[in-house]
């Protein structure tokens, strides 16, 4: 897996969003985390579908027998 | 993405790094420096609004009582400072600007310390876990984009 990515928006009000990028499931959150912990109050946070994808690689491998064996 | 957070900066720190991010905010609105100075009660008919800096709090390097940093711009003049509870303050006045203009400026000015503030802490503390800004730009509306990469 890559390493993350950082879209920060920080308005002129001093609001602070961003996005994590290039992260999976519960890692973005840590990262996430990350930035909570520097920056400070968090005000509210959204889950992506690339949140919901799988962290890890699986790979079947299948073999088809016929009725003879 | 795979998660969108945001945030309020909370601008707790020592005095010289709220300074520095008055100074950007300060700039970046076509201010410029008068000099720190000890507040003058004088009799004045300037209209002035008193604002703060919300979620800030100095505590370290404390200003000395009544010590301000004042900027300029045009009739314009804001005051920092930071009240016994620590908070910063921002005091603006003028003659030719209503109260309500004088709000205004003042909470735009407040907005901007704060992006100065949250701008060069995010990107130190980054930098310190080895993450690098790859791309930075100021956008119409004067908020700052940044990308950073690990």
């Amino acid at each position: 897996m890559g390493s993350p990515e950082f879209e920060v928006i920080i308005s002129k009000t001093g609001k602070v969003t961003v996005e994590v990028k290039g992260a999976k499931g519960p890692r973005c959150l840590e990262y996430a985390d990350m930035i909570k912990e520097i920056i400070g109050r968090e005000e509210e946070r959204r889950l992506t579908t690339e949140y919901y994808a799988p962290d890890a690689q699986v790979r079947i491998d299948a073999r088809v027998r016929d009725a003879s064996g | 993405m795979s998660a969108v957070i945001v945030l309020t900066p909370m601008v707790v720190c020592a005095w010289p790094a709220i300074a520095s991010a008055i100074m950007g905010a300060a700039a970046s609105m076509g201010f410029s420096l008068r000099g720190s100075a000890l507040h003058e009660e004088k009799e004045s008919r300037l209209r002035k609004v008193e604002r703060d800096i919300e979620q800030s709090e100095v505590v370290a390097d404390q200003l000395n009582p009544g010590e301000k940093i004042v900027v300029t711009r045009d009739d314009l003049t804001v005051e920092f400072g930071q009240d016994r509870r620590g908070r910063c303050t921002v005091c603006v006045s003028g003659l030719r600007h209503s109260e309500k203009e004088l709000k205004r400026i003042g909470d735009e000015i407040a907005g901007r310390v704060v992006q100065q503030f949250a701008y060069h802490k995010l990107v130190t503390e980054l930098k310190h876990r080895n993450y690098s800004v790859v791309e930075e730009e100021v956008l119409a509306d004067q908020s700052v984009r940044l990308r950073i990469r690990g």
